[in-house]
């Protein structure tokens, strides 16, 4: 155990845990609990969109991808920054004109129908399980491994961490730990590029010729690790659409007083998220200059422990302070990123939940507010314990595959439906629930038969199948309208749809 | 800012939205929106998609060395971080300076019309 990280995280803990304190105090009604009353700005939101888009699989993975495969690591990382593009230019604001707490409000908003906010809600209770467990059996494989406690006793520690965070702090406790985590996570990042390039004269081209000699020269080709082409067309579609169908990160832009502060907030997390996502690729070569490719492929799984080598290395190396003090720091940012995220996922699940099922479609909207505040705050906390109990059951399990399956159905259900809601007049409860079906069981079914589930015995050779769910899932959408019929009437309200969506305008009956 | 937080707490009449859809200036709202987001979302989905294909099917392409050991591909990933910026730049300058007065202008006039409350 490196008493340098149990220090570091001791006190990012204790910091989160004084946040949560504060912000219990100011979390009284719903708006403050599934929205921090508001009252973010542009900079704040940025950086918590930061927080909660880069994941352990970003801060972790992208670097570790880089250097064991080369330029698909690469691919990896400049994604989840263009797909920004398609939520600034298409959703954030009109999202944030329309809805009030949820991807579900909106849906609700404009069909007024019950079985479209309960397609709305199967569609993100199970994107954000698929990304909630593996992001749990993460954190206990990476507890486990700085602080030596068991697998079981690891997620249950991460599980209490989120459970405290969302219920007793709500909205603003979970900003302020992904803010937080943002800030050390980008704090770590430019220390490690000064050092990486220091090393190297500021030329980071030495970096390519290093790891192309060091590594082969197919090192820097795509294809090393999507072997079947279709998958890096899957990988592209899937960040591009994918962002914007995760109720996790959209419910974000609740958090801002208006549409303007939404929009600037996207510009915010492009600059930080995208320039961390450009330094991992450096980061990757890095690593192959430095360290080699042998000694990346003993003991490194997946690549997850590509970062923290090279953040030791950089320091001095594994006997020097140094290198224990750098060791550290990246280890303690990559707990803290775990936590940021799982709080984000927990809080949005739980309003799926409470105010999407429970108050919206159970209760018709007929329920008191501070009861909704309670409501609220126990589902967060049952939510936090499925989540627990489901990483810890995941442990030995390959849940790569529900990563991909998570972007998948973003893309390919909730995408869809969430564009259509927002752009396409004819569109209707039907189109709803036909395009969340096929999109969210083509997904499924395909991920489940593909090498990612079955490995060698694959029946359907992508890993990632959003190449072919996403136009099911149009298609579904598509006829899924176009059969439930035309309704004047509904239609008719497009209009008033349009306006408020332009304008953030009410008008007082809806 | 302040203007807009208050906007957009309002609420309008029930029938103030009809009034306000068919008016000129939310026709013109419209165009403008359209004119500058549509050549945006083709230019970042020609330049994305364009190389997610590319990584697939013309491995060979992305293999042609431009600077050094950095090869096309490499060179195009770079491309796509500074073609995010610079459309998210440009995207936030045009909103700020000709949607939101237009935006303004619609809310101004649903008030004025007596709509608001």
């Amino acid at each position: 155990m490196n008493l340098i990280t149990v220090a570091m995280f001791a006190a990012i803990l204790l910091i989160s845990l004084g946040i949560t304190a504060w912000a219990a105090r100011r979390t009284r009604t719903t708006v403050d609990f599934y929205a921090a009353g508001k009252g973010l700005t542009a900079a704040q939101n940025g950086f918590a969109l930061a927080g909660d888009w880069c994941s352990a699989a970003a801060f972790l993975g992208f670097t570790g991808l880089t250097a064991l495969y080369g330029m698909d690591g690469a691919l990896y990382a400049v994604g989840p920054l263009v797909a920004f593009c398609t939520v600034l230019f298409l959703i954030a604001e009109p999202l944030r004109n329309t809805g009030t707490y949820t991807i579900g409000d909106v849906i609700m908003y404009r069909m007024r129908r019950p079985p479209a906010l309960a397609a709305a809600i199967v569609g993100t209770i199970v994107i954000n399980l698929a990304y909630l467990i593996p992001q749990m059996a993460g954190a206990g494989l990476l507890v486990k491994l700085l602080f030596g406690f068991r697998y079981d006793v690891s997620v249950v520690l991460v599980g209490l961490g989120m459970i405290i965070y969302v219920a007793v702090g709500g909205m603003l406790a979970t900003s302020w730990v992904q803010i937080i985590k943002a800030v050390l996570m980008l704090s770590a990042g430019a220390i490690i590029l000064f050092l990486a390039l220091a090393g190297v004269g500021f030329d980071p081209l030495v970096f390519f010729a290093s790891a192309e000699a060091k590594a082969g020269p197919s090192f820097l080709l795509p294809g090393n690790l999507l072997k079947n082409s279709f998958d890096e067309v899957s990988l592209g579609l899937g960040y591009m659409l994918g962002l914007a169908g995760l109720p996790h990160v959209m419910t974000r832009f609740y958090t801002v007083p208006d549409a303007t502060t939404a929009r600037r907030s996207v510009i915010w997390v492009m600059f930080l998220a995208g320039a961390f996502f450009a330094c991992t690729t450096i980061f990757g070569l890095a690593a192959v200059h430095y360290l080699g490719p042998e000694a990346l492929r003993v003991g490194n799984p997946g690549g997850n422990l590509t970062l923290p080598l090279l953040a030791q290395y950089l320091g001095g190396g594994k006997d020097t302070v140094g290198g224990q003090l750098m060791l550290g720091f990246v280890s303690a940012v990559a707990v803290a990123t775990i936590l940021a995220v799982v709080a984000g996922l927990t809080l949005a699940t739980s309003g799926a939940v409470a105010n999407d099922l429970y108050v919206n479609l159970f209760k018709k909207g007929k329920v008191e507010e501070h009861q909704q505040v309670l409501v609220a705050r126990i589902t967060s906390v049952l939510v936090g314990a499925i989540a627990t109990l489901l990483g810890i059951l995941a442990e030995g399990v390959n849940v790569a595959v529900l990563v991909i399956l998570a972007i998948c159905i973003a893309a390919s259900a909730n995408f869809p439906v969430l564009v259509l809601s927002l752009f396409w007049r004819r569109f209707n409860t039907g189109g709803v629930i036909g395009g969340m079906a096929l999109g969210l069981i083509s997904s499924v079914g395909l991920a489940l038969i593909g090498p990612a589930y079955l490995g060698a015995n694959a029946i359907w050779p992508l890993v990632n199948p959003t190449v072919v769910a996403f136009p099911l899932g149009i298609l579904g959408a598509v006829f899924g309208s176009l059969l439930a019929g035309r309704n004047h009437e509904h239609e008719k309200r497009f209009g008033e749809v349009t306006f408020r969506i332009q304008t953030g305008l009410r008008s007082n009956h809806s | 800012m302040g203007d807009a937080v208050k906007l957009s707490a309002a609420q309008v009449a029930s029938d103030a939205w009809i009034e306000g859809v068919e008016s000129p200036e939310f026709k013109t709202l419209i165009d403008a929106k359209q004119r500058s987001i549509v050549p945006m979302i083709v230019i970042y989905v020609v330049g994305y998609l364009g190389l997610s294909v590319l990584a697939g099917f013309g491995r060979g392409i992305l293999g042609t060395k431009v600077l050094g050991a950095v090869n096309l591909g490499f060179a195009l990933i770079a491309g796509n971080y500074v073609m995010s910026w610079i459309l998210a730049v440009v995207y936030a300058r045009i909103s700020a300076n000709r949607h939101d007065p237009l935006v303004k202008v619609v809310v101004n006039k649903v008030h004025a019309s007596g709509g608001g409350r």
